[in-house]
């Protein structure tokens, strides 16, 4: 027949209409993994572990600012790395201020060169981008810098940054694509405005700054500028950390506020235009209320949008291969098993439906799964009771249900919330707030006053948070923690 | 045009050849003294050396390739010499990238593919 014909690059797929089954040894790979981030790596460099012949596609679309990076996804590059890296900076910044009340003393004022701070974290990220290349070498796994998108089954299209195109077959495929920052939708977003993407590789100081978004992406980035030195503004447009406890939420929120960014509730952009050239320029922001007919205006050196992030699933040929995705958010449906509809494509990290987007739960995932593919592992990624910190400038750990989810689900006569306000020992000398810090922790009064929820509000939140976790999915009850001694004097023998 | 070896004994002379050729990539490869009968004190260097120096024909055109003696065992060992202050090194042989972070070190060194992945790849 002439389809028959025009598949000469596809032999499995000429055999496929005959009837015939594709021979396995006729695969280029036996994995192929789209997408070289925190999943992607982990999975691949775990299959390599087993003798697969591995192959995995990085590509970075560049910016509308044109933003690009090496290999290892958004966590080394534009993620978590750079981001706690430049609140260290922040964090040391209100340590130096601390620092005369222990008896230091040091007569010029202390300033921030963003120039400084920028090139050791780039320099430190290109050496782990590098560690990523030396090591896929090592173990064998082939690397290509290349985008890749599906043609028809079990094969892919690899376009590199000069157009050249190469087509590679596998037995099984993994989506590890990630996501990337979302823009607004008006005019002069994307001509003007920076997102996370930019921002950790800016090559200049961004000056004041609006930070539109309160995700925790907009809050960290907005405390450690403030913390920097930088005049912050953080427009809302509803509430703050979707998503998490928002008794802990305001909290953050009225921290952050007491210590130098200003917040700007219920408005959203809708027009930003360049009124000045330069490095960092003038930007003239009109914003729209969301519950009047108000509109507002004001100037900035920077915006920056973060907003929110989209999965990069629209534009890999999915719909060649039948792969179903949630078409209104673009993230792709799995079983627990981190597989798609389509049996020999699986699928793990941030584009997951209904999965947290967290870099340890992309790598578990990976690691999971590719144990169960090719080592004959039973064990299926464990999405509960997963730890988090969100790294504001004071800093919140959690575990577990927020207290709002705890009522909706188990109602509210059936659970306890033990709470506390702490002053670190290390705030007392420097007369920093004593009344900021807090924890709580929600417990099932049905089930032996289990622990179901821990959240911590202070210095080190994530250093304390993770053995509560361990704690949490042992089992921890109220009793037993009761019953443990604490350390002292830390924050975490509240 | 190809690419040029230079060859340097101790930091000053290395930072001079490096500032000299500014512009050039630089790729340098530090090993250990060798003695009157050119054996290396360090002997990852002597494994190495060769290893490199098969590959260096992958050198991009207008690289400069330094090829440095560090010093001898004793200044080596001294956690204050000026090629871990400055330099950052931490072992010999050390092949790098000047300028930026990509380097391999010690046992890296003996694998060729690594090498020529430095040596050809952005």
């Amino acid at each position: 027949s002439v389809q028959a014909h025009k598949e000469e690059d596809n032999p499995e797929k000429t055999m496929e209409m005959n009837g015939l089954t594709p021979v396995p040894d006729s695969y280029d790979y036996d994995l192929i993994v789209i997408g070289g981030g925190s999943g992607g790596l982990a999975a691949a460099k775990e299959a390599a572990k087993y003798g697969k012949k591995v192959m995995v596609l990085d590509f970075v679309t560049p910016t509308p600012q044109g933003s690009s990076w090496g290999l290892g996804g958004t966590c080394v590059n534009v993620g978590c790395i750079p981001k706690k890296l430049m609140h260290q900076a922040a964090l040391l910044g209100q340590a130096l201020q601390d620092s005369r009340k222990f008896g230091w003393q040091f007569t010029e004022d202390v300033k921030h060169n963003w120039m400084t701070m920028t090139e050791s974290v780039q320099n430190y990220i290109g050496s782990l981008n590098w560690g990523y290349r030396v090591t896929l070498r090592d173990t064998k796994v082939t690397y290509e810098n290349a985008y890749g998108e599906f043609v028809g089954p079990h094969t892919i299209k690899a376009t590199n940054k000069k157009g050249v195109e190469k087509l590679y077959t596998a037995e099984r495929f993994i989506i590890a694509t990630g996501e990337r920052p979302r823009y607004l939708g008006v005019p002069g977003d994307k001509e003007h405005c920076i997102s996370s993407d930019d921002l950790f590789s800016l090559p200049y100081c961004p000056g004041k700054t609006l930070v539109v978004g309160a995700s925790y992406v907009a809050l960290e980035c907005a405390g450690f500028l403030a913390g920097l030195g930088l005049d912050v503004t953080v427009m809302v447009r509803s509430i703050l950390l979707r998503g998490f406890d928002q008794d802990m939420a305001n909290k953050i929120g009225e921290y952050m506020k007491e210590h130098g960014v200003s917040f700007i509730r219920e408005f959203v952009p809708i027009k930003i235009e360049k009124v000045e050239e330069g490095t960092p320029g003038i930007l003239k922001v009109t914003a729209k209320s969301t519950t009047e007919n108000q509109l507002i205006e004001g100037e900035y050196n920077t915006v920056l949008l973060a907003i929110g992030r989209d999965p990069c699933t629209r534009k890999i040929g999915l719909d060649k291969v039948g792969v179903k995705i949630n078409e209104k958010t673009g993230k792709i449906p799995v079983n627990d098993e981190e597989q798609t509809n389509v049996p020999y494509i699986y699928a793990i990290g941030d584009i997951l439906q209904d999965k947290l987007e967290l870099t340890p739960v992309a790598i578990q995932a990976g690691r999971l799964l590719v144990q169960r593919l090719y080592a004959g592992a039973t064990t299926k990624c464990d999405y509960v009771n997963v730890p988090t910190t969100v790294f504001t400038p004071l800093e919140y750990g959690a575990c577990g249900y927020s207290e709002q989810t705890a009522v909706e689900k188990f109602g509210e006569e059936n659970i306890e919330v033990y709470h506390s306000h702490f002053w670190p020992l290390e705030w007392t000398v420097p007369s920093r707030d004593n009344n900021k810090c807090y924890a709580k922790i929600i417990c099932n009064i049905q089930d032996k006053e289990r622990v179901i929820g821990f959240h911590v509000l202070g210095p080190n939140a994530g250093e304390v948070t993770q053995g509560f976790a361990a704690a949490m999915k042992c089992g921890l009850t109220k009793e037993q923690l009761d019953g443990t001694v604490g350390i002292h004097p830390v924050c975490a023998e509240v | 045009m190809g690419w040029e070896e230079v060859q340097v004994r101790g930091y000053a002379e290395f930072v001079r050849s490096a500032e000299r050729y500014h512009g050039r990539p630089i790729f340098a490869l530090f090993c250990g003294d060798k003695d009157a009968e050119g054996r290396s004190w360090c002997p990852d260097c002597v494994t190495a050396e060769p290893v490199v120096r098969k590959e260096l024909h992958n050198l991009p055109d207008e690289s400069v390739f330094i090829y440095c003696l560090v010093g001898d065992r004793a200044y080596w060992k001294d956690p204050n010499n000026e090629f871990r202050k400055n330099l950052k090194l931490t072992g010999v042989p050390t092949l790098l990238k000047y300028g930026t972070p990509q380097k391999l070190v010690e046992e890296e060194c003996f694998k060729a593919d690594l090498v020529r992945m430095l040596f050809t790849e952005d």
